[in-house]
């Protein structure tokens, strides 16, 4: 007895824990993290190994992959595919979590409130977050970065604006379901305040599905960039890969590599994006966990 | 009397991450026609389990029958195809579940829902089977079911709905009703009304009862033979008044005094109840060979721990599987 | 038995907690529905006051308003001289310290988050009661107090089993040392073997703390068991209250009766005496509650004049009221 009670003292983890150890057993899961880091660990120091000017011309354009040493080939004005790839995933990469975290930020402010406080503020809150949800996104967010200018932080405000419904919601669902919880009520019933109760009781409880909805958001946003770029809405100083499919595009029958490169990396990214969104959904979910 | 089912040596594992654990360990019992059996145990003793292998509804992959048979009538349903059983199952045998807020389909209205049933295993026709209906809502005694019978489940009071479950399971007069605490999520009241109507309607149809209950108030009220399950073991069997009278397990006896009853005058003296120290113990630890109960049990000694006790039969027709059920005054 | 103070340790008067109800489309008419109407009790200081009903009788609500935590629309809830339910910042804070709460579903009541130690240590954190220095003395003590083992504080809830996470929703409301603890259905969870290990330790800890509680269940049995009064409600009106012997052995409202009657016994004797009165079909909408006696329509011995008036609640011996129109004055029940 004695000792079953050691082990569990030994054993004795917070459910967040628990939630890496599932997390760890998820193969998938975690090539698709390793796969992430592998990829901004590129982004980040890549620049500083591969050292080359993405916007320099270094060689007739159109040359495949491969030759004169340049391992991707390069564009349609003879600049080094690899050095725009590996720069290109400094902006994705950049943009996707920036735009991810403003997402959550706003997201969860307004979700906890209306959850929380419910009555009016609740109504108007959600009267505003479902505006922003029945907008055209893609329109919305091209007249933001036509009006403003397209810079990085304003193609991250306008992604942000358009992708914090869906966290407002999940955050007032949970908040909704958990406020009415016996433990929420015995820690009013010891007069903890409001602030407190929001943040130190409900929205650690609350953030299971908002993480998930995070990760995908990450995913999502490259997306979304990718898309704006590829219409030209983006910042021409840097680069960024939606932009290389989007500047190599009336080529892609005579040198498809130019569009599938940086394609691809796409593709991988938010592959990996989700199969981590994946696997900590599986995680954090406590329906799927064993008790 | 030949009886209407027979259960010989059941055992049930299942398969849990722990590796296969016996939820059902070497269980038998006999129910006659017309008559009431209870179940009585705390949850995760293997009460609702035998249930379900009656019904042929283990949870598939997970629990499987691994020896011993299911005699109903003379048929071994252990060894009877899928679709023998779906024949079966709310033809022959039919359940009513705990919680009637869920048993039904919120999409369907009552009507439709019993209509079904009897559709399928009587074969009735459209008309006939809605009329049905109407007489089986006026039998478990709801007012004016010519106009509830098309009402949706969400229209209905809890006891209301777990009377149209009754009305379902009993269209298509069954030789056994299995009520796997049926009152539990229900008021007292309500309770009294639906014990009274499993009571009434099992006499007028001749229908066998299994109550499956954590109440021995409920199966004094109820039953006239109980079944003790402990960790997936019979641990006491027999008629309820004597069992009640003289338990001959300790955990019987725990189970009836641990609980305040109502009785008869109330005086003001309130005695401290019987504790039942612990818990159930966890599936891994089914099926070792010793009194599961030895380490809840004040009188456990090293004979217990060791060596799992066989079933012991008195005359009055308990049984007991306790080393010491002899003494056990 | 104990010795009784003149002044209550609570007393409640009127107290009246209503919902708003919308019925219809955006814009028609708020109408409220009254899950507490009107009812008045008091407990003296280490008793215990049993409220007993049904599902939608109002009881649950009652406690969480007593509580204040859910807002009560009339009525006060005096505590000693003041009223609890008008306090504010510091002298609310010490109140609460004073009033705690034991919760029904112990899988539901304990932070999944927190450590044993810390749901436990939240009132004195938050509510500020003794020393900083020596709450980690305190929780040991609380810790001892309950049946648990000190090691446990470490543990995290879903570690424990339902008893035991009921254990430390008891150390938590003992936290702060009050005086009035209110348990709202703390048994009816757990399993019938585990029941008895809290209904123990409650008792016992009563006796140890001089604590006195509010006792909210459906559970008749557990009830006589606990309490030294009762009260019952039907649709969030009391219909009798009366001390335990009174009210068991002989009860007087029909509903009461039949409640009483519907608890299936395992004593022979009480199940041959007791004539089971059944009341049929359902409470009446709360919504629009009728003009007369509430439990009229259901009501075996229901007369004319029971549709007619509301039954004030009348006493009919000393400590024992009764709301019923039937029950002659020297106590002759109708049924």
């Amino acid at each position: 007895m004695s000792t079953e009670l050691e082990h569990a003292v030994e054993t004795a983890r917070s459910p967040f824990a628990e939630a890496f150890e599932m997390f760890r057993k998820n193969h998938l899961a975690v090539a698709g993290l390793i796969l992430l880091i592998v990829i901004i660990l590129a982004g980040l120091f890549g620049p500083y190994i591969y050292v080359a000017d993405p916007f320099d011309m270094v060689w007739a354009p159109f040359s495949p992959p491969g030759e004169e040493g340049y391992l991707l080939g390069t564009d349609y004005l003879g600049r080094d595919l690899l050095a725009m790839l590996i720069h290109g995933a400094r902006v994705s990469i950049l943009i996707g979590l920036s735009a991810a975290f403003l997402t959550v930020f706003i997201g969860i402010t307004v979700g906890a409130l209306a959850g929380f406080y419910r009555g009016l503020t609740e109504e108007i809150l959600m009267r505003i977050t479902e505006f922003f949800q029945v907008l055209p996104t893609l329109l919305f967010s091209m007249v933001i970065v036509a009006l403003f200018g397209a810079s990085l932080p304003m193609i991250t405000l306008a992604i942000g604006l358009v992708s914090w419904p869906s966290v407002a919601r999940i955050t007032r669902a949970e908040f909704l379901r958990i406020r009415e919880l016996e433990y929420v009520t015995a820690a009013r019933a010891c007069g903890v305040s409001n602030a407190k109760l929001i943040f130190k009781v409900i929205l650690p409880n609350a953030l299971p599905p908002i993480i998930v909805q995070a990760a995908l958001m990450v995913g999502s946003a490259i997306l979304f960039e990718a898309g704006l770029s590829f219409l030209g809405l983006t910042d021409p100083n840097v680069v960024s890969w939606g932009q290389i499919i989007g500047s190599n595009r009336e080529y892609i029958l005579d040198a498809s590599f130019t569009v599938t490169v940086p394609g691809l990396a796409i593709f991988v990214t938010v592959l990996a994006i989700s199969l981590v969104g994946d696997g900590l959904n599986d995680a954090l979910n406590p329906k799927l966990r064993q008790r | 009397m030949k009886p209407l089912l027979k259960v010989d040596n059941l055992r049930i594992e299942l398969t849990t991450r722990d590796g296969v654990a016996p939820v059902i360990d070497d269980l038998s019992l006999q129910l006659n026609a017309g008559e009431t059996l209870s179940f009585v145990g705390e949850s995760g003793c293997g009460k609702s389990m035998t249930a379900l292998a009656l019904m042929g509804l283990l949870p598939e992959g997970v629990g499987r029958v691994a020896s011993g048979q299911i005699l109903f009538d003379g048929e071994d349903l252990t060894q009877a195809s899928d679709a023998r059983m779906r024949e079966i199952r709310g033809n022959e045998i039919s359940m009513i579940f705990q919680e009637p807020m869920t048993s039904l389909n919120p999409v369907y209205t009552i009507g439709e829902q019993i209509a079904e049933v009897l559709r399928r295993h009587q074969n009735l026709s459209r008309q006939a089977a809605w009329n049905k209906a109407i007489e089986l809502l006026d039998a478990v005694r709801i007012p004016n079911p010519g106009a509830r019978v098309s009402d949706y489940p969400h229209q209905m009071s809890g006891g209301q709905r777990q009377r149209v479950m009754i009305a379902i399971a009993l269209a298509c007069e069954p030789k056994i009703l299995i009520a796997d605490e049926p009152t539990t999520a229900l008021d007292v009241t309500v309770q009294a009304q639906i014990f009274d109507l499993l009571r009434d309607l099992g006499r007028e149809l001749g229908t066998a009862t299994i109550l499956i209950t954590h109440d021995m108030g409920a199966v004094a009220d109820m039953a006239e033979r109980m079944i003790v399950m402990y960790a997936g073991r019979k641990a006491e069997a027999g008629p309820v008044e004597q069992i009640i009278e003289h338990p001959r397990h300790p955990y019987t006896k725990g189970l009836i005094s641990c609980v305040p009853h109502l009785m008869a005058t109330l005086t003001e003296e309130r005695p401290e109840l019987t504790e039942v120290p612990g818990i159930v113990p966890s599936l891994r630890d089914f099926g070792r060979d010793q009194c599961l109960f030895a380490s809840r049990c004040d009188r456990a000694d090293d004979k217990c721990k060791t060596s799992r006790p066989p079933e012991i039969e008195f005359e009055n027709e308990q049984s007991s599987a306790c080393w010491q059920a002899e003494q056990l005054r | 038995m104990k010795e009784k103070t003149a002044k209550p340790l609570l007393k409640v008067e009127n107290l009246t907690v209503r919902f708003p109800v919308k019925r219809g489309g955006l814009f028609s008419k708020k109408s409220y529905l009254y899950a507490v109407d009107d009812i008045s009790f008091e407990i003296a200081r280490g008793e215990t006051l049993a409220i007993v009903g049904e599902s939608g009788s109002g009881k649950s609500t009652a406690a969480l308003a007593v509580a204040r935590l859910v807002k009560a629309h009339s009525g006060s809830v005096l505590l000693g001289d003041d009223d609890f339910l008008s306090l504010q910042d510091e002298a609310l804070r010490q109140a609460r310290a004073q009033v705690q709460f034991i919760f029904q579903d112990p899988y539901a009541s304990l932070n999944p988050r927190l450590r044993a130690e810390a749901v436990v240590r939240e009132p004195l954190d938050s509510l500020g009661t003794g020393d900083p220095s020596e709450r980690q003395a305190s929780i040991d003590a609380l810790f001892k107090a309950v049946g648990l083992r000190p090691e446990q504080q470490r543990l995290f809830p879903h570690q424990f089993s339902g008893g035991q996470r009921q254990r430390i929703g008891v150390a938590r409301a003992l936290a702060t040392r009050p005086e009035l603890i209110i348990c709202d259905e703390p048994v009816s969870a757990l399993d019938v073997a585990v029941q008895a290990q809290i209904l123990n330790l409650l008792r016992k800890l009563q006796k140890d703390f001089d604590l006195t509680y509010l006792f909210i269940s459906h559970d008749l049995g557990v009830v006589q068991h606990m309490c030294d009064s009762v009260a019952v409600m039907y649709m969030g009106k009391i219909v009798e209250h009366a001390d335990r012997l009174s009210l068991f052995n002989n009860p007087l409202h029909p509903y009461t009766k039949a409640l009483l009657s519907a608890v299936p016994s395992v004593d022979k004797k009480r199940r041959q005496e007791t004539k089971r009165i059944l009341i049929p079909g359902d409470p009446p909408d709360p919504l629009s509650p009728p003009n007369g006696c509430r439990f009229a329509n259901r009501c075996p011995a229901a007369q004319e004049q029971c549709s007619q008036s509301q039954p004030p609640l009348r006493q009919i011996a000393a400590g024992h009221t009764v709301a019923c129109h039937l029950v002659s004055d020297n106590g002759i029940a109708p049924i």
